[in-house]
């Protein structure tokens, strides 16, 4: 990876993140209470949630402007999904482990003396 | 069962958990840094803080792999389910030790880089081609982030915040995390790794992580998805003690059938809460326990005990010749139903 766009993802995340503190430490303040009972006059637990109201802000503030909670789809789907979670690791790891194999630098060969340029 | 959140909702078995938890993680740590060199020959010995990347490291995944053997090993033995309900410290954990693997590669692999530690370990990252030419720093990238998100949304705040089904489909990124760990470490200290014994411990900690689940779905396979009303759900002496089955049906949700005290009640599946899976939970002080958050259910009505206010469907059941037939057909939330000997 060129060193300018490695230099451009991180300056990216940390623009992101320095926009979620900002918004979740407001949410923290301002906006917890009035979508979570659950918050009211609980206040030792919030700075735990920062880390996560950083990384989700899109949802936060979704949320805040009034979007609506997904309903429940259903136990078994979540179990289907948790189900081909697993199928396909079955499938991922071997191919991992194999390729990984294939590309091993075989130990215990020789070394070979390179002739000079 | 509206609840002010706490930091953490401590209970003493919660307190036991963590406290065995850190201590084989610290016994682990030590062993692995202090105790291992001694075992490897001077001419690869390694350096103090090499030592505590792969310490870390190592750590990070197996308690990564400890926390997905949970699920099945509670489905095939029940005997595990204390470690389920406090899974979440586990993954904390996790992200803890896979974060501090991190900082120990940046604060000694690119410590003298001129450019910054973060920017020079994504540049230094080599193209596709054999080693060491294969990536392997963006699957360990990949997977702190995921573990990163898991950790930071285990506030029982997120479940409600989120909501049930996008709080499941963020932390069903646990199984892309663990294969982009898997990934990190086949095309990192794989391929040119002299000492077999930790890649033998990799490739055997996928397997038998692979051969739990595949054991524990054939084992919830064998509940029918039924059809007509009344149906055979279960041997009756299938559903232990203080324990359930849990029953596909063809319509609905699964439903639990309990045994407590030698009587049977069937309920709805899905805890009124957060829709945690009630039949993995036990009975505690004569009601069903969500393994999720503790919440209670009455086994006759299905109802949670005063002042709360949430109720189950619950179904009637009937014994005949030693098996369970269940009626599929769901009663309204809170009906009462006669518990049945069995």
């Amino acid at each position: 990876m060129q060193t300018s766009l490695a230099e451009a993802i991180i300056a990216a995340a940390m623009g992101y993140g320095a926009v979620g503190l900002a918004i979740g430490a407001a949410f923290l303040v301002f906006g917890i209470g009035r979508l979570d009972g659950g918050a009211h006059g609980a206040y030792a637990f919030r700075p735990l949630l920062l880390p996560g109201l950083a990384l989700l802000w899109p949802y936060v503030v979704w949320r805040w402007s009034g979007g609506a909670a997904p309903g429940f789809a259903g136990q078994r789907r979540h179990r289907a999904a948790h189900r081909w979670a697993w199928i396909g690791l079955a499938v991922l790891l071997p191919a991992l482990f194999l390729t990984a194999l294939s590309l091993r630098t075989p130990v215990g060969d020789a070394p070979v003396r390179i002739a000079a340029p | 069962m509206s609840v002010r959140y706490g930091v953490v909702g401590w209970t003493p078995a919660k307190r036991w958990y963590d406290a065995v938890l850190l201590g084989a993680i610290a016994l682990y740590l030590v062993g692995y840094t202090e105790l291992a060199p001694m075992l490897v020959p001077e001419s690869r010995a390694l350096d103090g803080q090499s030592l505590r990347i792969k310490a870390f490291g190592s750590a990070a995944f197996l308690l990564l792999t400890f926390a997905l053997a949970i699920g099945p090993l509670a489905r095939l033995d029940r005997r595990f389910l204390p470690l389920l309900y406090n899974r979440r410290h586990l993954g904390v954990m996790t992200f803890a030790l896979a974060l501090a693997h991190a900082l120990e590669v940046l604060g000694w692999h690119f410590a003298f880089s001129p450019t910054p530690p973060l920017v020079a370990a994504l540049s230094s990252e080599p193209g596709l081609g054999t080693w060491p030419g294969t990536p392997f720093v963006p699957f360990g990238i990949l997977a702190l982030l995921i573990l990163f998100a898991l950790a930071a949304t285990s506030h029982d705040f997120w479940l409600n915040f989120l909501t049930p089904p996008v709080w499941k489909a963020l932390h069903l990124g646990i199984y892309l995390a663990y294969a982009a760990a898997v990934a990190h470490q086949v095309f990192g200290y794989f391929l040119a790794a002299a000492n077999p014994g930790f890649v033998g411990v990799t490739v055997a900690s996928a397997g038998l992580l692979l051969g739990l689940h595949l054991a524990a779905g054939l084992r919830g396979r064998r509940a029918p998805i039924l059809g007509a009303e009344w149906v055979r759900a279960a041997a009756a002496a299938d559903i232990p003690e203080g324990g359930a089955v849990v029953v596909e049906v063809a319509a609905g949700e699964p439903v639990a059938i309990f045994r407590n005290e030698g009587q049977l009640s069937a309920v709805s599946n899905l805890c009124a809460h957060q829709n945690g899976p009630l039949g993995e939970g036990r009975v505690v002080d004569g009601c069903i326990t969500c393994p999720w958050h503790g919440f209670q259910y009455r086994l006759a009505d299905g109802c949670a005990p005063a002042p709360y206010t949430e109720k189950l469907a619950t179904y009637r059941l009937r014994v005949e010749g030693g098996e369970v037939f269940l009626d599929v057909r769901a009663c309204p939330p809170g009906t009462y139903q006669q518990p049945v000997p069995a």
